[in-house]
């Protein structure tokens, strides 16, 4: 019993879970060749069937092919938002873990001021600030994933500057240049591949999130979160299909991106020592 | 501990400050000219500036920014758009509910999530540790909102087992007021039908709310728990013949709890930010709809508010938490292996 969760030693399951929804939103369109936009009177919140595996929304639309062009739009955003916060928010605590106490100080309270808010309500500020709509709830999404990544990376960095190997390089005479990008950078590879992973799962969550308040995609567009906000209205009444499979598709998502994170750390914990010892 | 406490203030209203500061640029950047807003479409050119000036629109920004601290530290939060009313006293009227929910999600969460934690700890690396951690994976990931729609679908729709999404109270006769959370003026005022009925119509929404930091709390209790089974004392307890479930509770529990508690705060922004999405959900009158029924009129006035109000909520939760955690350990308090 349970057995299928002893899979836990190896990412086989996120892996599976993750690379299946990518090839969904990759090859989906082809095999489910309708348009997630076009609209259907004749056949309004009809239950799922063969020819509407998930059923029709209100307007008619066939719910299985806006639950692939959701699956592209979820996975794009995920990676924007996490590629971003990465960059951004990676390269700041790197900057401050090298740098001296003056712009370290200077940096890392700008980042306590992003992190003084609760990060949904971070990207939805952004939202309001900029105006609604998919792109701002990115960047939104984006920014509030900064001060996470930039505190880890700065507490690496920090970490690793006083370790023997890099005095020794420092002694061989190398550059800053050398030591950071041959030396510090790789070393906290692991550090963000983790991170990176738990906050794709994170990204996605916050894109539905704020698409069903309204703040991100908006009604019309195939987007998971406004999708389950669609089907509110009609979930009560009997036509559950419209919410539910939006629903069960960030879950996946985020499901399969924690344990991945989950099981990589594990992998990497074991290999690794936490002082570098092999 | 003075100088914890001291370092601690210190560095909330420095990240409190710069909070301002951010999201006083958010109210700048959001498009719309407030006095033409606040107006409507219908005024004449003359009403608008006069309350342009009036408002400070076109004062410099760094006097502006002033304006706007002042204003938000003596309660004036503006006023709202589409009704006229100030911001304050619709937040205000609308905090009770969104309290008795919070409070009655994180009691779920809490009582949930230390037996859950304990018997996956007991069960280590069996099926049950293995349910527990499967569990909290759900509750993690599940997007609330869609959790608590899938929730009503069943129990209200299918099974009809509990209120539907109709706010506090069945029919919309509120106990007598004294603290606003009905279940607590109904059991005031004797009422116990009212009392029922407000109960019922918190399960669901609390389950929903409570679900992602009952997740959040199990997985961080149970490495906390499987990190202190493996230290010395707890060996010591065992072989003085404590039995494995009395070291557990006894011994390895409260040491579990502290780090439990200053994770405490981001539970805290969990469920402050959960609110937004989950009351919209069960039509709760909370603070959390009024966000998200303005931000869908195009009527930013709550948000704005709510952002920074949020932010000084999220910094002083954080704040309690870690004085709190330097109170119960002296280690925090004298930190000698630190620096």
């Amino acid at each position: 019993m349970m057995r299928w969760v002893g899979l836990h030693r190896s990412p086989v399951l996120p892996v599976t879970l993750l690379g299946g929804l990518a090839l969904l939103a990759t090859i989906g369109p082809v095999i489910w060749p309708f348009d997630p936009l076009a609209m259907d009177f004749n056949a309004p919140l009809a239950a799922p069937s063969i020819a509407h595996p998930m059923g029709t929304d209100a307007a008619g639309r066939d719910v299985f092919a806006r639950f692939i062009f959701g699956a592209r739009l979820s996975l794009l955003v995920g990676v924007a938002v996490v590629v971003g916060g990465l960059v951004v928010g990676g390269g700041i605590g790197v900057l401050a873990g090298i740098s001296g106490h003056a712009l370290d100080n200077a940096l890392m309270r700008g980042i306590d001021a992003l992190a003084a808010f609760p990060p949904l309500v971070l990207a939805m500020s952004v939202t309001v600030g900029l105006g609604v709509g998919l792109g701002t709830a990115t960047l939104g999404t984006m920014l509030s994933c900064v001060p996470l990544y930039a505190r880890m990376a700065r507490s690496d960095i920090l970490r690793l500057r006083v370790r023997p190997f890099v005095e020794a390089t420092v002694a061989l005479g190398a550059g800053r240049g050398r030591i950071l990008f041959c030396h510090l950078l790789p070393h906290t590879a692991s550090t963000m591949l983790v991170l990176s992973a738990s906050e794709f799962g994170y990204a996605i969550l916050t894109i539905a999130g704020l698409g069903f308040v309204g703040l991100g995609a908006q009604v019309p567009q195939p987007e998971w979160g406004a999708m389950i906000t669609d089907g509110l209205q009609y979930a009560l009444t009997g036509q559950w299909w419209v919410s539910l499979f939006p629903g069960l598709g960030v879950m996946l998502c985020v499901i399969g991106a924690n344990l991945l994170a989950d099981q990589v750390r594990e992998i990497l914990d074991r290999t690794v020592d936490v002082d570098g010892v092999r | 501990m003075l100088r914890l406490v001291a370092n601690r203030v210190v560095s909330s209203v420095l990240s409190l400050f710069g909070a301002s500061l951010f999201s006083f640029i958010i109210l700048r950047l959001t498009p719309g000219d407030p006095a033409r807003l606040f107006l409507g479409p219908f005024a004449t050119e003359a009403a608008v500036a006069q309350l342009r000036g009036k408002l400070g629109v076109d004062d410099p920004i760094p006097l502006q920014y002033l304006a706007y601290i002042g204003d938000f530290l003596r309660g004036d939060w503006g006023f709202s758009y589409t009704t006229g009313e100030p911001v304050v006293r619709e937040l205000m009227e609308r905090l009770p509910a969104t309290l008795e929910l919070g409070l009655c999600a994180f009691a779920f969460a809490v009582c949930g999530a230390v037996p859950l934690a304990l018997v996956a700890v007991h069960h280590h690396g069996r099926a049950a540790d293995r349910a527990a951690l499967a569990f909290s994976f759900f509750g993690l990931g599940v997007p609330t909102f869609w959790f608590g729609l899938m929730l009503l679908v069943l129990f209200f729709e299918r099974l009809g087992w509990l209120p539907g999404p109709d706010g506090r109270l069945s029919l919309n006769v509120a106990p007598p007021s004294v603290t606003g959370l009905y279940t607590v003026d109904a059991l005031l005022a004797g009422q116990w039908a009212k009392f029922l009925d407000a109960a019922r119509h918190l399960i669901l929404p609390a389950i929903t709310l409570g679900m992602a930091p009952l997740g959040f709390l199990t997985r961080l209790l149970r490495a906390n728990l499987l990190d202190i089974a493996r230290e010395p004392f707890i060996l010591v307890a065992r072989s003085r013949g404590v039995s494995r479930w009395a070291a557990l509770v006894r011994h390895a529990l409260p040491n579990a709890c502290l780090p439990a508690l200053t994770a405490a705060g981001l539970l805290f922004g969990q469920l402050l930010a959960g609110s937004l999405l989950v009351e919209r959900v069960f039509n709760w009158p909370g603070a959390g709809a009024l966000v998200a029924e303005g931000v869908l009129r195009q009527d930013f006035s709550v948000a704005q508010a709510f952002i920074l109000l949020s932010a000084v909520m999220y910094v002083l939760a954080m704040l309690v938490v870690d004085l709190l955690a330097g109170l119960i350990d002296p280690r925090i308090r004298h930190p000698m292996t630190l620096e």
